[in-house]
């Protein structure tokens, strides 16, 4: 009985009584759901336009904020290690459609998605050796984001906004905007599309899949960068990271393999969800439920909705 | 009132006073092109001295035929402007139809659309004598074609155009040629389909047209600010008024499809402020709503119903300004933004002010639906014989069952056999070379006999019953009102068409045509499979639904007294879908009872004989104008009559 | 006569007068393929000739669509060589054979299922586009200018067939016959030299069959476009077709004109399934 009154009453009197606190506590979700949004839409972008299973989007998020402190590091300015980092994602997309995609097209999921945990090894033992294992700090002044914060009175109490986050999601946004504006109104956009309908009616009107697939990668490579200087910025920089880029796998059951609105539904769902379950529901559990509880919520949708909340329906034909 | 003398006259004024104002739209390779007033004098004046050039004198007739291009209503203007004569056509009846109306009317010259009503033009060019000259809109496909005597009509414009940089008097003269016009004078002629007969040619004058136009104007209050869209064949006398006449005198503009199919597309790109269709458009339209509806997600169509039933207890009343509860319009103001609004959006229709059907009586239940939308639609009462006009409803006086009050300048009489005849200066000079037909039509003093029985009820309203010779009794005695019946069950969108039969029987029964896309969706949704239209009609799965739609309409008519013995008792589904190529329907769609009868006598005999099915064999033509035979064996069906009938007989 | 016979008849007049001069588009020098030791197509051999329509025929099986797919670079023969445009090659990349002027369409209709009819066609002009990403992006300018003359291009396709009402429509939900026709559409936006059509009238109605028909002779004569086409249905070709090339078993058994290959002995016995 108790417990009944711990999971279905209690929390919701708490929200209820302490307004700005829910405010804060949905605030700081919605950050956190920005950015696995952003980890999600990249893995999207790849598995739309060439059907990779991308296993390293997770790892490449930490490669790109290891490459920019690191770069930076080594001397540059600010604004050259941007440059030099977004350079550096541009030949990595190359070089992985050279000598990864293109020695294995047409071969089976599985082996691509085993060249993709390839590339994670490879890409965590080059980030390692070159700029170094250890935690580093995002190097948010030299880029201009802004830092500290705002108070917001509400409610009788005060809810704190990071001006970082209000950058995150403002950046995020408009990244999400530029991309549907791409993917709608070029001629890339267009042959992009039309790559991930149908492979070999695009190489019949002239598309070059070899292009486009280094187009995609390139461009989650951006996406990974941004992502990985929010995320670096709102804590550190470090390998470890990558376990929290996993929780983007989560939220793809969620939204859908091919959906870029269920990449971002979904990483809002589990970025607010996870928040509010830990902060009202997790003392039952004690605590430490931020861990696992996009998982479970990922397993409850593989049960009821396999193919995610917009992905295109699977019906099995018999 | 003052009018002007001709419909020319009227381009001329448009030119000077509204010159910048746009007369015209046409979407051509998928964007609208635009014509001011003032363009539109200068691509009729180039076409009009062209056309002289290539000697088009006055009382010649030019046949139009194509579909709704500016290029052929600018033919209009630049025809009348030399005191010769249009004959707009039926653009889709095949050569051996042209035939007739071409030789009767005797043309001169042709404008078509393209390549296909040339070649059919063509293909009958060895009967028509005065025929001189083709003009072709669609330069598509007429390389290898004779260049002396069919022109493009860009060419006869250049031709005018060289005319007039030699000859800078010509346009002068062009303008002094319209100023000879008499407001008396043949203006347009329009052939009827008419249901029974060959067609006749209706002569309406200048003034015939021009005094109706501006009345009609000024009854809804129409101005230049208007904007309609030109769908319907333009040798119907309807689309001559809302698309030519009513524009020029009133200086609005008329926006030209891209092609037939996209109709509906670009009527929501324009969305006209004054629409017209009849019926069977409103049908069609409705049909494809419940269809989509049928197909939408749960929850859609919990709202779709839910807001529909607001607007049917409602809408009405908020429309005509009645007064409503607070809550009611609340409620119905929700319903616009989720339901009405969107709706009318696709539909092209959310910035309709005056909508009219007309043409045949339109079921009140489609009726009562789109004006519960909050479109104002109504209904209007007219013949090719009065230049259209004859009764129309007023705003805020809208009944389903009426046609409304007599226009302005109409006079209204009953005759003593029920017959509703009218006098208005819209009356036409009499039919071309056919005295005999005007005679028996036309009275000395300028009454017109309408062929419709009805009654003018206590408001003033003028009710039709049917046509007057349709109107039929059972053997018992009682009324036998077939369309009444029919539209009824055309509410049902599974229903395309119905004949019913009764007249001097002792049963009422009908034939009914299932409407293809409504019926194909729902056996898809209900697994049914089927190769054919054919195989489809029969299917003992589409005998239960239309029979069920018929005991619903048993039942709303034994609630009615005037009618209540006119239960249908038995059915057929009909194998083919009517169809005027095949003569069973009019060029605009009505049906014609005398030749269904007789072509499909024997089904008819099965319907009173008691058996259960019968074969037919029956002519019909194709698509491409081939002949061939279609045979069946159609299943006839009895209908339970409803309790009350049961005890009487 | 029916506008469809008037066409034929007129193309039937323009191939006597010109049959002469005609240029040698495409010839195809003894090429062999196979998969893995099966032999899909063994030394064959013929060319192709600028402005007419050529049909490839044959029993099911018997490597047309193979000669196709290496006709536009999808399968590379291990022997043998293509000249296109008096350009020898032994390997051709799809895209380049695109860039070259080649355009096809598929048996089972290859369509970019999620777009448009519109960008469906659209797609057709992606080799012609030359603006740069960033043009793009900002959507001003010369790209937006450039966008603007394909786009005219593009509306004079479905002007030409006749699928203005199906424009903004997803390609995925349209009939099948349309579909094909979509398909011809973006295959004509890429302005070929050479086209490709793998049994366009396969799974059509006799309606659409005339109407396809009446494209297919449309683009030929009045854009000049010239056609290799496989096809099932043998009223169909002999309608349509300047010249046939007929194979089987990987095999050409025969060349000429329609008259010619119907007469021919090998071609009756390989459509009658006589065991040799």
């Amino acid at each position: 009985m108790e417990l009944l009154q711990q999971i279905f009453v209690l929390p919701f009197v708490d929200m209820v009584s302490m307004p700005d606190f829910l405010i804060q506590v949905v605030w700081e979700g919605f950050v956190a759901g920005v950015l696995y949004a952003l980890i999600a839409l990249g893995f999207v972008l790849i598995y739309k336009a060439s059907g990779v299973f991308n296993f390293a989007q997770g790892i490449m998020v930490v490669f790109a904020a290891m490459a920019l402190v690191g770069i930076h590091d080594m001397g540059a300015p600010a604004w050259l290690a941007l440059l030099l980092t977004i350079a550096l994602m541009g030949l990595l997309a190359i070089t992985i459609e050279r000598v990864v995609l293109r020695k294995l097209v047409n071969q089976h999921e599985a082996i691509l998605l085993m060249a993709t945990i390839g590339l994670t090894l490879v890409l965590k033992g080059v980030g390692e050796l070159v700029f170094g294992g250890g935690t580093k700090s995002m190097i948010t002044e030299e880029l201009g984001l802004p830092t500290g914060s705002s108070d917001w009175e509400v409610f009788g109490g005060i809810v704190i906004f990071q001006h970082i986050d209000i950058a995150a999601a403002v950046i995020a946004i408009l990244m999400v905007a530029t991309l549907a504006v791409f993917f709608s109104k070029t001629r890339i956009g267009r042959a992009l599309r039309a790559v991930a309908d149908d492979h070999q009616a695009a190489l019949s009107v002239g598309i070059s899949l070899h292009q486009i697939w280094a187009i995609v990668w390139f461009a989650s490579g951006i996406v990974a960068l941004v992502t990985g200087i929010m995320w670096g910025a709102r804590s550190d920089v470090s390998f470890a990271l990558e376990i929290i880029a996993l929780k983007a796998l989560a939220v793809l059951i969620l939204g859908g393999f091919t959906s870029i609105p269920g990449a971002i539904i979904g990483g809002l769902m589990v970025g607010i969800g996870e928040k509010l379950f830990e902060v009202y529901w997790g003392p039952i559990f004690g605590g430490g439920t931020e861990a696992w509880f996009a998982y479970v919520l990922a397993l409850i949708f593989l049960l009821f909705r396999p193919q995610g909340l917009f992905g295109e329906r699977i019906i099995e034909r018999v | 009132m003052q009018t002007l003398p001709s419909m020319p006259h009227y381009l001329l004024r448009n030119a000077e006073q509204y010159s910048q104002q746009v007369a015209m739209r046409h979407k051509d390779l998928g964007i609208w092109h635009e014509w001011t007033w003032a363009d539109m004098l200068a691509e009729v004046q180039a076409f009009s001295l062209g056309l002289s050039e290539r000697g088009l004198k006055p009382g010649d007739k030019v046949a139009i035929i194509g579909a709704n291009r500016p290029k052929l209503y600018w033919t209009f203007a630049a025809v009348q402007a030399l005191g010769a004569v249009p004959v707009p056509m039926y653009a889709d009846a095949v050569a051996d139809e042209m035939v007739y109306v071409l030789d009767h009317a005797g043309v001169h010259f042709a404008v078509c659309q393209d390549q296909e009503q040339i070649d059919k033009v063509l293909s009958i060019q060895s009967e028509l004598k005065d025929l001189t000259t083709l003009i072709y809109d669609e330069p598509r496909g007429m390389r290898d074609y004779d260049a002396e005597t069919i022109l493009d009509f860009t060419q006869v414009q250049f031709l005018g155009r060289q005319s007039l940089e030699r000859d800078k008097s010509r346009g002068a003269q062009w303008q002094q040629g319209i100023d000879e016009l008499k407001s008396d004078e043949l203006c347009v002629m329009l052939y009827t389909s008419g249901t029974t007969g060959k067609p006749k040619g209706v002569m309406l004058s200048h003034d015939n047209l021009i005094i109706t136009c501006v009345n009609a104007n000024n009854f809804d209050n129409l101005t230049i600010k208007e904007e309609t869209i030109a769908y319907l064949p333009c040798a119907w006398v309807g689309d001559h008024l809302f698309s030519y006449g009513q524009s020029l005198t009133a200086g609005y503009c008329v926006c030209c499809p891209e092609s037939a199919d996209t109709v509906s597309a670009d009527r929501r790109e324009i969305a006209p402020t004054y629409f017209f269709a009849p019926p069977r458009v409103f049908e069609s339209l409705l049909t494809s709503i419940i269809v989509n509806m049928e197909d939408a997600g749960r929850l859609k169509r919990a709202m779709f119903n839910h807001f529909i039933a607001v607007a049917k207890k409602h809408g009405e009343h908020i429309l005509n300004g009645e007064s409503v509860s607070a809550m009611a319009r609340l409620h119905y103001r929700l319903g616009d933004w989720f339901v009405y609004g969107p709706l009318k959006n696709r539909l092209g229709m959310s910035r309709v002010r005056v909508a009219y059907t007309a043409g045949e009586a339109i079921g009140p239940d489609i009726f009562r639906f789109y004006r519960s939308l909050g479109i104002n639609l109504k209904q209007l009462y007219g013949q090719t014989e009065a230049s259209v006009y004859i009764t129309a409803q007023p705003d805020g006086e809208i009944d389903a069952d009426t046609v409304g009050t007599p226009s302005t300048g109409v006079e209204i009489e009953i005759a003593e056999t029920g017959e509703v005849m009218y006098r208005s200066p819209g009356v036409f000079m009499g039919y071309y070379r056919n005295d005999e037909a005007t005679a028996s039509t036309k009275t000395a003093d300028g009454w017109v006999h309408t062929g419709d029985a009805g009654y003018i009820d206590d408001r003033g309203h003028l009710r039709i019953i049917d046509r007057a010779k349709d109107v039929g009794k059972l053997n018992d005695g009682s009324l036998f009102p077939p369309k009444y019946i029919e539209n009824k069950l055309k509410f049902f969108p599974n229903i395309k068409e119905v004949v019913a039969f009764g007249d001097g029987r002792d049963v009422v029964t009908a034939m009914i045509n299932i409407d293809l896309t409504a019926v194909s969706n729902w056996a898809e949704r209900n697994n049914i499979v089927y190769g054919s239209y054919q195989e489809l009609a029969g299917h003992p799965l589409v005998y239960d639904m239309v029979q069920t739609h018929i005991e619903q309409v048993n039942q709303d008519l034994i609630a009615e007294p005037r009618v209540a013995g006119a239960c249908i008792g038995r059915f057929l589904v009909l194998h083919k879908e009517l169809d005027p190529d095949d003569g069973e329907l009019t060029r605009t769609q009505k049906v014609r009872r005398a030749f269904i009868n007789e072509r499909y006598a024997p089904l008819i005999d099965a319907l009173y004989s008691g058996r259960d099915e019968q074969f037919v064999s029956t002519d019909v033509t194709f698509e491409d104008g081939r002949k061939g035979k279609l045979e069946a064996t159609v299943k006839i069906r009895d209908v339970a009559l409803p309790e009350p009938l049961r005890k009487a007989s | 006569m029916t506008v469809a016979d008037a066409a034929v008849a007129d193309s039937d007049v323009a191939d006597a007068g010109t049959a002469v001069e005609r240029n040698e588009l495409l010839s195809v020098e003894n090429v062999s393929l196979s998969f893995g030791g099966v032999k899909a197509i063994t030394d064959i051999s013929f060319n192709i000739l600028e402005g007419e329509i050529r049909a490839i025929i044959g029993p099911n099986g018997a490597g047309k669509t193979s000669m196709l797919n290496v006709i536009n670079g999808f399968y590379h023969p291990q022997e043998g060589s293509i000249t296109f445009r008096g350009k020898k090659r032994r390997r051709m990349k799809p895209y380049q054979a695109a860039a070259s002027g080649i355009a096809r369409t598929f048996q089972n209709v290859a369509l970019f299922k999620g777009m448009s009819t519109l960008d469906n066609i659209m797609s057709g002009r992606s080799l012609k586009m030359k603006r740069g990403l960033f043009w793009q992006l900002l959507h001003v300018g010369p790209a937006r200018n450039e966008e603007i003359e394909h786009r005219q291009r593009v509306e004079e396709i479905i002007d030409f067939l006749e699928i203005a009402a199906i424009r903004k429509q997803p390609v995925g939900k349209l009939p099948y016959g349309l579909q094909k026709r979509v398909e011809l559409g973006r295959a004509m936006a890429m302005d070929p030299d050479l086209l490709l059509l793998d049994e366009p009238m396969a799974g059509m109605n006799l309606e659409e069959k005339e109407d396809m028909s009446r494209f297919i002779l449309d683009l030929n004569t009045e854009f000049g476009i010239t056609v290799a086409l496989i096809e099932h249905d043998m009223g169909v070709v002999m309608d349509l077709a300047d010249r046939v090339v007929v194979l089987d078993y990987g095999k050409k058994i025969a060349d000429g004109t329609p008259a010619e290959v119907q007469a021919n002995q090998d071609v009756i016995d390989a459509y009658l399934g006589v065991a040799r």
